[in-house]
């Protein structure tokens, strides 16, 4: 009986099976080369939203900078200028701040598009019932805070239209970086009448209305977004669609790129930097990215709240070595906090930048002996990091460093979400962090803070130094202001609460095909200033 | 017995190259790092990513460190994880069957249902759940692949007592009085440990895939310890551009994975045509 | 036979009930939770994500409410891709998952039979011992060392093949080759093992000796007989496809669900771990189900001893 009943359905059904995998991939041929006429772009990974106000990635702000347009926006060289607000006042006592609307601004639907959409966004974006993730960003508008916690209703917020084309942002203390970030997606406009209609499902591409140069015309999970240019946009575009793919890993972005199914990528692996220097000089783009790279030492934990362990620690890692040898890929080395890349601010770099090798080491070793370590009862640490292939060769360099010192040093590597919720939760000894910031000093100093909560992660507290950072705070000047926090960058060098490392590099490949695209310091790059080549 | 075991390494050239292929791979994981003049955690900032030379004889890695210590570590890592894991395998399978099979009736039942059902769960998959959720302990590693792998030893155990319990020597046995443990283990244990040999050698490869399955997941051995999986997976990020850190470490897996698992296959083929003698 | 089945179904319910309910607790007592990102999260902000997702509800009462969705059909919202349901998300990305699978298993049958045929009517020849070599290979070389070679080979260099995506059925050919092969090795094995004592059968004896041609013989009376062995390897081979599919999904970037799976664990995305857990758990069970029941209807033997 088993015979039989078996022979009958075995040939015949993995013949047929066999077949059907053969003639399908006949009857659906492939074509290597991404599609013609639509620009393919690997993108770093999957977005978690393209709600502008629920949003917190960087990899999402890429998408929504097409998606959408804020009062200020960014050319390709990424510097500021007007975005849907073609002109704007700031009061005398740098608290009231007053845009201009440009004329005719409509959705993509075809609906105007006015200064009361602009209100809804921002009240929208503190409403706790909205959840924004990142509402913190706008916590400078006056009220904001007691609105996001509950505590006042949304229409005290300090944003009003007194009429359709002027919105009027009022803050609590003065803040001259605010065109900076008014970049973010936190204060993109949303449109209102949609989201009433349809509620959490506007995100949906079927319900998509949004203000930017494109529109969300499909999404399909971890596969694509497909794009389409808004014909409702004030400018018209070159490129008419496009598609980011979630392209996770390195090497897949390159040898996909390699194969012609991407047009761009953000990134390929380190090591492969000489070959494409050799093989893509053109398509090869390699930038400065406005950020820092540190170690961060847990200040609350013994030994780490010891200054002179901080110190020899500090000492003993040469930033030269990690970028020009360990990591190769153009990385700039920083010696101070703040990245030297921001404008108009003079940076105090660490102070023992400069001397030779052999004399650093000997004065850790001696700072490290005065803690009470030595051969017998050496300094023991876990580094934690974020796992990859640079946080491993960073951090294992930065262990081979240590060990010249008779540090001994253990890696814990953990996914970059997990990394960082640790690292709020001061779960860690030394840990490995990084930044990308704004183009202002203050961005990155207030992470030492001690009242500017858990993104401090080393808990470090200097109630000098938070005072000059809060004297600085009061003013509206930018110059005063960027004197005053270099004053205070300074005063803070010798506390070792931090080791610069590096600013980031962007490796990135753009295929021929494409033109317009430049270079620049926040690796921004929206579609609509691209086009073909011919 | 003797004649039994020079049959078995006659029995095919396979059998004496895959035997003499694990032999070196053993022999390299004790005495490789003695014999190099390199320290495994030791850089050097100046070769960083070196090809194979006579100083570096498997190159050095993206931190300076000399490939060859570091595959050894690795191979030492890799069979640690292999034998702790086989063993949490065995100490849970041949109790657990031999229970059953003694038992019979309803328990065996059970018993056995509870192997049927966690059979055909993607035991790895819950190794990954359990790694990602709770930290990569190395220690929470290898028994929790040791407690995935149990099952087959399990099945075979069972399968042998049963045959065993009605057998004219156990019932002798048995009506002497003797005590079940003791009956286990003078009678039933000698005489499953053929399969369970067989069985251990096709297990410890599956372990040592099994890891290097985690370990490209990013949930391995932490650095600076090492192991295959770890080195592999670190090799292929680094292919094209340092093609050695790839080639060395899997080449030495592969030789292991493929040597453990012929001497499977012959021993079986073996055991399977002594019993059709006998 | 009915009740046979009916015992089955039973027991698969009751399974899929206690793994439901393990992960669902497993994942709540692990440290961490969805809602940390790369960038700072104020406890004020973290109150409002809590609320919106209920889980500033006690656990038992979180469990209940998901149990009674569940029921219904409803996975709940993704905790991380916070545009899609979960349901939204497994039904986007199952198809892919499914057609890399069942690609992976024809290519292991096609590949494992027609080795382990030619292996096992020769056992100990020449043949055997090259092809059982060459087989014992693809079990050598891990899926993460051969998947990128792979790439390396068929896409960049000859650009035979797409590197990724899931877009046409091109786009499966290497995933499902790459998944297939450690599996063909497992099925040549057994299936050499399967048509070499086979061969001894008297009633294999029987055909020869009525002059039946070689190839008639091996279909008609040792691939089947020596298939059923085989049967039983179908339930292990698919929570090894589904196993090796979380790392090929993630080297030739297809959107399936195996993807979710590390990546919904590493985030503490809890519903959509839950989510694929079900469907892989369901999966399983169900296939192992209908391999009981192809059992009971081949083999009488197993019909009478299991009632």
């Amino acid at each position: 009986m088993s015979q039989t009943l078996l022979s009958k359905w075995t040939r015949p059904a993995l013949a047929g099976l066999l077949g059907l995998l053969l003639l399908s991939s006949f009857l659906l041929p492939y074509t290597v080369t991404a599609d013609e006429g639509v620009l393919t772009i690997g993108n770093a990974g999957e977005p978690q939203t393209l709600d502008p106000h629920r949003y917190n990635l960087r990899l999402e702000e890429t998408l929504l900078n097409d998606l959408f347009l804020g009062l200020t926006t960014f050319n390709a060289a990424g510097e500021i200028v007007p975005g849907a607000a073609q002109s704007w006042q700031t009061s005398e006592d740098g608290l009231t701040w007053t845009f201009k609307l440009r004329d005719n601004l409509k959705w993509s639907d075809g609906q105007p598009l006015t200064a009361n959409d602009f209100v809804y966004a921002s009240q929208r974006l503190q409403n706790p019932a909205t959840a924004a993730s990142l509402a913190y960003f706008m916590y400078m508008v006056k009220n904001a805070p007691e609105v996001n916690r509950g505590e006042l209703p949304v229409s005290a917020l300090g944003v009003s239209a007194p009429d359709a084309q002027t919105f009027v942002i009022e803050l609590s203390q003065p803040y001259p970086y605010l065109l900076e970030r008014l970049l973010y997606p936190t204060a993109f406009p949303v449109p209102e009448h949609v989201i009433e209609t349809h509620g959490d499902n506007w995100v949906k591409p079927a319900n998509w209305v949004s203000n930017g140069a494109y529109t969300l015309a499909d999404w399909q999970p971890q596969a694509f977004v497909a794009m389409q240019a808004n014909p409702h946009f004030y400018e018209s575009v070159s490129i008419a669609n496009v598609r980011y793919l979630p392209v996770v890993n390195e090497q897949s972005a390159y040898n996909r790129f390699r194969n012609n199914e991407l047009h761009v990528i953000g990134s390929f692996p380190v090591g492969e930097l000489a070959r494409v220097k050799a093989n893509y000089p053109d398509e090869l783009h390699l930038s400065d990215l406005l950020s820092m790279m540190y170690l961060v030492f847990n200040t609350e934990k013994a030994p780490f709240n010891d200054t002179r362990v901080r110190q020899a620690l500090s000492l003993a890692i040469d930033q030269d070595i990690l970028t020009d040898k360990v990591l190769r890929s153009g990385n700039k080395p920083a010696y101070s906090f703040v990245p030297d890349l921001i404008a108009d601010y003079q940076t105090t770099p660490l102070l023992h930048i400069g001397k030779a090798r052999a004399e650093r080491l000997q004065q850790a070793r001696e700072l490290l002996a005065s803690a009470g370590y030595n051969n017998s009862n050496p300094l023991k640490i876990t580094l934690r990091h974020v796992s990859g292939v640079e946080g491993k060769k960073v951090n294992l360099a930065i262990t081979g460093m240590w060990r010249q010192i008779g540090v001994v040093a253990n890696l814990q590597q953990a996914e970059l979400r997990n990394h960082f919720a640790d690292l709020r939760q001061g779960d860690f000894d030394v840990a490995w962090a990084g930044w990308v910031g704004e183009n202002n000093a203050e961005h990155y100093l207030t992470l030492l803070q001690s009242d500017i909560g858990n993104v401090n992660y080393g808990r470090f507290a200097d109630a000098r130094f938070d005072d000059m950072i809060k004297t600085a705070q009061q003013l509206s000047s930018a110059k005063q202001r960027n004197q005053q926090l270099a004053a205070a960058e300074a005063y803070v060098v010798d506390a070792y609460a931090v080791v610069p490392l590096y600013t980031v590099s962007v490796r990135r490949l753009v295929s021929q095909k494409i033109s317009g695209w430049q270079n620049n310091l926040r690796d921004v790059h929206q579609i609509r200033y691209l086009s073909w080549s011919d | 017995m003797r004649s039994s075991s020079e049959q078995f390494f006659k029995s095919s050239p396979l059998v004496v190259i895959a035997a003499a292929l694990l032999l070196l791979m053993i022999t390299g994981a004790v005495l490789g790092p003695v014999f190099s003049p390199w320290d495994g955690e030791a850089m050097d900032f100046e070769a960083l990513e070196a090809p194979p030379s006579f100083s570096h004889w498997f190159g050095t890695d993206l931190v300076g460190r000399d490939l060859f210590v570091r595959t050894m570590q690795g191979a030492r890592v890799s069979f640690l994880v292999a034998f702790i894991a086989v063993t949490v395998s065995l100490a849970i399978g041949i109790p657990w069957g031999a229970a059953a099979g003694l038992a019979g009736g309803r328990v065996d039942q059970l018993m056995m249902r509870i192997v049927d059902g966690l059979y055909c769960l993607p035991g790895i998959l819950i190794v990954i759940l359990l790694v990602v959720l709770f930290g990569r302990n190395p220690y929470l590693l290898f028994a929790a692949l040791g407690a995935i792998s149990w099952l087959t030893i399990a099945r075979i155990v069972r399968g042998q007592t049963l045959r065993l319990r009605n057998a004219p020597f156990i019932e002798a046995a048995r009506a002497m009085g003797l005590s079940t443990p003791y009956i286990l283990r003078k009678h039933v244990i000698p005489n499953v440990i053929g399969p369970v040999i067989v069985y251990t050698t096709l297990a410890i490869p599956a372990v040592i895939l099994a890891e290097s399955f985690i370990s490209f997941l990013g949930l391995g051995i932490a650095e600076p310890q090492t192991s295959w999986g770890v080195l592999v997976s670190d090799g292929t990020a680094a292919m094209e551009s340092s093609p050695w850190l790839l080639v060395f470490p899997a080449l030495c897996l592969g030789i292991t994975v493929w040597s453990f698992n012929t001497l499977g296959d012959r021993l079986r083929d073996h055991l399977d045509r002594r019993e059709h003698i006998n | 036979m009915t009740r046979y089945i009916l015992k089955r179904l039973v027991f698969a319910v009751v399974t899929l009930f206690v793994i439901i309910t393990v992960v669902f607790f497993l994942l709540r007592l692990a440290p961490g939770g969805p809602f940390d990102g790369e960038r700072r999260l104020p406890p004020e902000i973290e109150a409002n994500l809590k609320a919106a997702y209920n889980l500033d509800a006690p656990l038992f009462l979180q469990y209940g409410r998901f149990m009674v969705n569940l029921v219904q059909g409803d996975l709940g919202p993704s905790f991380t891709q916070k545009d899609f349901d979960v349901n939204a998300l497994i039904r986007a990305g199952l198809p892919v998952s499914l057609r890399l699978g069942l690609g992976a298993l024809v290519c292991a049958l096609l590949l494992g039979l027609s080795i382990g045929i030619v292996a096992g009517l020769k056992p100990g020849g020449l043949l055997d011992t090259l092809l059982m070599a060459v087989s014992n290979l693809n079990i050598a070389v891990p899926t993460i060392v051969a998947a990128p070679l792979m790439v390396l080979l068929f896409s960049v260099t000859l650009s035979w093949f797409p590197g990724g995506g899931a877009d046409t059925w091109w786009h499966f050919v290497l995933p499902a080759l790459a998944l297939g092969l450690p599996l063909s090795a497992e099925i040549a094995r057994i299936m050499r093992g399967g048509i070499a004592e086979t061969n001894l059968e008297p009633f294999v004896k029987t055909a020869k000796a009525k002059g039946l041609k070689s190839p008639r013989i091996v279909f008609r009376h040792l691939l089947p007989a020596a298939s059923i062995p085989l049967l039983s390897f179908l339930g292990p081979a698919m929570a090894g496809l589904l196993t090796g599919s979380v790392v090929a999904e993630q080297i030739f970037d297809l959107p399936g669900i195996g993807r979710y799976y590390v990546q919904g664990a590493l985030n503490r995305d809890y519903t959509l771990v839950m989510g694929v857990t079900i469907v892989y758990s369901f999966a399983i069970l169900s296939f192992n189900l209908l391999v009981d029941v192809a059992y009971g209807l081949i083999d009488p033997r197993i019909r009478i001893a299991q009632t």
